[in-house]
């Protein structure tokens, strides 16, 4: 995995998620941030900090991105969610927009 | 998604309903009709072709849906994510009082609770939590009564109420939605018990901008209280049949209404006075009144006019010249009246016409010629009319016509040739017994077809041949008994069909089935009075976008339809034989 390939998804915790640029901008959100021109320090360094975002629900979030990517590729498998999970990650994907 | 789009998920326009007007007939594939209402369900499924998978939004809500009994409250959650959760609740069939109290204090703007079943006064406290936040609510047939319309009184923003079908509301009730001054949109069709003092409540509610009252019998006398609801556009009393001439008068100061419709009222020409200042109207539905040609005086006042239904009026040839003053109409509808060839003439001056229907009225060939100047004319029917070949001929130079009915005409094959120019045409009704395989020959120039009837044609298997020039059909119907399983060859490949319509074909067998199987875009399928048999069944499995399948007098059981329902064909929600 080539570092200008890839980007750092960091947690509230801390906790450092490095996965496929493919896969994180599965997230419009995401993609927006690492496209965008100029304006975002995340572009530059290839990071993004999700103060808001838990480590547990960050991780299944990276997870869904290459679950999306697999799906899209003609993989259709179920991705499965913890109902104790599904509250926290539904305000987690309305905001990265996925 | 979420709240923001579903507001523009209006109610149906009935300016749509109106160019609809050219009726089909719906009773021989009985279930077309149905499909038209189940289509505007919102869609959250995952669409074939599309590259991406379901969001992780739409894959919560399902997962939420699924497991909604774990849920006690929403409340925690932003507003635009709890209104995704109710409405996918609500589309898939599976809220319950239960799961609705979980609702309480979310500040949802939208409750479409119109196809819920079991709903009752009890849900109303969990209504009223949302407060002001609420703009829209949908109680159509529900059991909701007049003592649970007093927890509205807190959701003040209110701006659109469907109460369609709510038999237990009366007078009573509406007096409790009197202070709900922020509606605009109110609706309360199919009600029995609502009179004249009723509608006293709506008197105070002056932001009202359309008004359906389609179907109360017992409102007379009270559209004297409409009187001041100045920003009204639209209002709806067709088939209230108590409304006469008095009723017309207080409409009279109405001036921004655009859309009128009194259909199947007692209203005569001398009501129809009353009308002449509504200088905004732009459709009127008089389908179904005693008025006579006086009446286009008073009409005439009204130059905004764009569509017009005098169809079922009793009308006939005399004092008719007058319609030759209607020249912006663009939609006529003059169906089931007296007229003849004579009347046509004076539409020669309608040249804005879009859509004339002139279903069921004494019209032959000599009359068309009128018609000939109508060159923005999309839409004719001509049903159950004595036009025959020679009057075809008039027709063949309207090439923005999109839409023609000729069925129950005397229309032969000779003259369907003098159509084939018509490369505009969409929708083509030959449902007539004199059309055979030849007169579809003389069609194959017709390639942008999408709609083609041939009910009761006599197309036999070597006819299919031309069909294969009509790439684009969505929907066919070839029901006259001449079709064995050769002909279907040439049907298998028209892979834009929904709708399929082979029944009265009884020596089609279960190789039908497995011809079509690839058809994969069917959404109702009709082979009834066949020899198909339950072996066929297991043919279909592959038309997972089936919603209706008919297969009366066959050999097939209701039992196996609904087992290949189970494992294969999630979509049906609609079979015969058997039930829903």
């Amino acid at each position: 995995m080539k570092k200008e390939d890839t980007v750092k998804l960091i947690s509230a915790e801390g906790f450092e998620f490095v996965i496929h640029k493919d896969a994180a901008m599965v997230s419009q959100t995401i993609r927006n941030m690492l496209t965008s021109p100029g304006g975002f320090a995340e572009t530059e360094h290839g990071e993004v900090t999700f103060p808001e975002i838990s480590t547990t629900i960050l991780e299944k979030i990276c997870k869904y991105f290459y679950w999306n990517l697999q799906f899209a590729s003609g993989k259709q498998t179920e991705f499965h969610i913890e109902p104790e999970l599904v509250l926290e990650l539904m305000m987690a994907a309305n905001y990265l927009h996925t | 998604m979420g709240g923001a789009c579903s507001r523009k998920r209006d109610h149906q326009d009935d300016v749509y309903d109106f160019q609809r007007g050219f009726s089909r007939r719906y009773a021989k594939s009985g279930s077309s009709k149905w499909l038209a209402t189940s289509f505007t369900r919102p869609v959250l499924d995952i669409q074939p072709g599309t590259r991406n998978g379901p969001s992780l939004m739409d894959l919560c809500v399902r997962k939420i849906c699924k497991d909604i009994n774990k849920f006690n409250t929403f409340s925690m959650l932003p507003r635009d994510i709890s209104q995704q959760i109710i409405n996918e609740l609500v589309y898939s069939g599976c809220l319950t009082d239960v799961s609705f109290e979980g609702f309480r204090d979310c500040a949802l703007q939208d409750l479409y609770l119109g196809e819920c079943p079991g709903v009752n006064d009890s849900w109303m406290d969990v209504i009223s939590s949302q407060g002001s936040s609420l703009l829209s609510l949908d109680l159509s047939g529900s059991d909701v009564t007049d003592d649970g319309l007093i927890y509205l009184q807190d959701c003040k923003s209110l701006q659109a109420l469907n109460f369609n079908d709510c038999d237990h509301i009366s007078d009573h009730g509406l007096e409790h939605i009197s202070g709900l001054s922020s509606l605009t949109n109110l609706s309360f069709r199919r009600n029995s018990a609502i009179t004249a003092h009723g509608i006293s409540a709506f008197a105070s509610l002056i932001n009202l901008m359309k008004l359906d009252l389609e179907k109360c019998p017992g409102i007379h006398g009270g559209l004297v209280h409409l009187q001041g609801l100045t920003k009204l556009e639209s209002l709806n009393i067709k088939w209230c049949n108590s409304i006469d001439d008095a009723d017309m008068k207080p409409l009279s100061d109405l001036t921004n209404l655009k859309c009128l419709q009194i259909c199947c009222s007692k209203v005569t020409d001398f009501g129809i006075t009353y009308l002449k200042g509504l200088h905004n109207l732009s459709l009127l539905n008089l389908e179904g009144c005693p008025v006579t040609a006086a009446c286009l005086d008073s009409l005439a006042a009204l130059d905004g006019l764009l569509y017009l239904n005098l169809s079922r009026c009793g009308l006939t040839d005399e004092g008719c010249e007058k319609f030759s003053r209607f020249g912006n109409l663009k939609v006529l509808n003059l169906g089931f009246n007296d007229i003849t060839d004579a009347f046509l003439v004076h539409l020669k001056g309608l040249t804005n016409l879009e859509s004339l229907n002139l279903d069921s009225c004494k019209i032959g060939d000599e009359g068309l010629v009128n018609l000939t100047g109508l060159q923005h004319l999309k839409s004719l029917e001509l049903s159950d009319t004595v036009v025959g070949s020679g009057g075809l001929h008039h027709l063949s130079g309207l090439i923005n016509l999109e839409s023609i009915n000729l069925s129950f005409t005397v229309v032969t094959d000779s003259g369907l040739r003098k159509l084939s120019g018509l490369s505009s045409l969409k929708s083509l009704n030959l449902d007539t017994r004199q059309i055979t395989d030849s007169g579809l020959a003389a069609l194959t120039s017709l390639t942008g077809l999408t709609h083609l009837d041939l009910f009761g044609a006599r197309i036999t298997d070597s006819g299919t041949t031309y069909l294969r020039s009509f790439k684009d059909l969505k929907s066919l119907e070839i029901c006259g008994g001449g079709l064995t399983d050769v002909g279907i060859k040439n049907i298998k490949d028209l892979s834009s069909l929904t709708l399929l319509n082979l029944s009265q074909n009884c020596n089609l067998t279960d190789k039908t089935l497995e011809l079509i199987s690839g058809l994969t875009g069917l959404i109702s399928l009709n082979v009834s009075n066949s020899r198909i048999t339950n072996s066929g069944l297991k043919h279909l499995k592959m038309l997972k976008n089936l919603k209706s399948l008919t297969l009366e007098s066959c050999k097939v059981t209701a039992n196996e339809i609904r087992k290949l329902q189970m494992t294969d064909l999630p979509n049906l929600v609609n079979f015969r034989p058997g039930g829903k």
